[in-house]
């Protein structure tokens, strides 16, 4: 058994070094990737812009994720992270009348274009709270446990479970029976 | 006892377990409004999936995809890299004592299609389906039939396990349709009460799984989280 283990050990690690696959695997994560963009930031348009500065920043931090710790759990977190910050940005600059800064694509037209195409579900979710949002959707349409989330957002897991419930409700509430 | 709209969440998401899960269910099943709660969680987590999943479906814009192209090496490069490849096969030989006799005779490992009446099917049949998709390498009798030898990744991101038998021995990975074969081998012919897991047959398995793995194989909590996404 012990000899075996060992065997399957030594090849693996040589696997590894063998074989960098770090694009391979953020390119086969991408779909899983870009649903939970475009669920965070409410349209594919921007969603994209999600993605792709989660890539870079991921790209350029390749170095800090350790091997055989789980990829897509350190891409969410990324993701998020990035997220919650541009949403400052955003809210800052609407707040003083600045103008977007360049790279964020966030123009009027694009928003209300994308508001005429959202259905019933997509305007839900954008009325939740940031916090909610990603909470519902890192256990809702992700798969994630209440405890891997609760690690991606870096919060404890009680407190992503009240998250969850408010998102919840709020959600039933609005689409009422439906759901 | 008191059930908070928390229990009920995280009761209807699976969350709960041991005791509290017991408590919860039982006031579940007693109670027609908390058992219409859950449903309606669950129902709200259906929809939000479906709604979401048509993105997986999407190709990805050509943005986003050309960050992860991979360079292509230089033909050079591959030729170093292919001598390293060689020397590392010849650097296998650990188990080499147990397989070098039987390699050259007979181990062709190719990929190998059953037959299922009549029609050539590369999936795996339901009982090897239900080995596959069930049993963790860790807690499994050496005694078993069909062991599975390891898991992993592989490139395209697909789960693949390993899996030797009497009957035979090879690598199926999970796809939409179910457990595919990607390579066939000889079954292992040891007594299953030695202390040989990797068998003669065995050793080409896993010098295959070693060229198809995307990083290293999972491990016991791994191998239960992929089990729990149905492997996929």
């Amino acid at each position: 058994m012990d000899e075996t283990s060992a065997l399957v050990r030594l090849i693996l690690r040589k696997a590894e070094t063998l074989n960098p696959s770090f694009e391979k695997d953020l390119l086969a994560l991408l779909p899983r990737l870009r649903r939970f963009a475009i669920g965070l930031s409410g349209n594919p348009s921007d969603g994209d812009d999600l993605c792709q500065m989660t890539i870079e920043r991921a790209l350029a931090n390749r170095s800090r994720w350790e091997v055989g710790t789980r990829l897509d759990s350190w891409m969410y977190r990324i993701m998020r992270n990035i997220w919650i910050d541009e949403g400052r940005k955003k809210t800052r600059s609407l707040q003083t009348f600045v103008s977007e800064e360049a790279g964020i694509a966030i123009g009027s037209e694009g928003a209300q274009e994308a508001a005429v195409e959202l259905g019933n579900v997509d305007r839900a979710m954008q009325s939740l709270p940031p916090d909610q949002r990603e909470a519902v959707l890192l256990v809702m349409v992700e798969g994630y446990a209440y405890k891997e989330a609760a690690e991606i957002v870096g919060c404890p897991v009680g407190t992503l479970n009240s998250r969850l419930v408010r998102g919840r409700d709020a959600l039933m509430a609005e689409l009422g029976e439906a759901s | 006892m008191t059930i908070t709209r928390e229990d009920i969440a995280a009761f209807a998401d699976g969350e709960l377990s041991g005791e509290r899960e017991t408590e919860v269910a039982a006031a579940v099943t007693g109670d027609a409004e908390l058992a219409q709660q859950v449903q309606r969680h669950r129902a709200l987590k259906a929809m939000l999936a479906e709604h979401y999943a048509p993105v997986l479906g999407q190709c990805a814009p050509e943005r986003l995809t050309s960050l992860l192209a991979q360079p292509q090496p230089a033909e050079i490069v591959d030729f170093a890299a292919a001598r390293e490849r060689r020397e590392s096969r010849r650097r296998l030989p650990h188990w080499g004592w147990i397989a070098a006799p039987a390699l050259a005779a007979s181990l062709v490992l190719a990929v190998f299609l059953p037959r299922q009446g009549g029609e050539a099917s590369p999936y795996v049949d339901t009982q090897l389906a239900a080995v596959l998709d069930d049993r963790l390498v860790a807690v499994q009798s050496p005694r078993e039939e069909t062991r599975v030898i390891l898991s992993f990744r592989s490139e395209e991101g697909r789960y693949c396990r390993a899996f030797s038998g009497r009957a035979g021995s090879g690598i199926a990975c999970r796809d939409e349709t179910g457990w595919k074969l990607e390579a066939l081998g000889k079954g292992s012919h040891g007594d299953p009460t030695d202390y040989r897991m990797a068998g003669a047959g065995d050793a080409e398995i896993l010098a295959l799984a070693q060229e198809m793995a995307a990083g290293p194989a999972l491990d016991e909590e791994a191998e239960k989280a992929a089990r729990a996404r149905d492997w996929r």
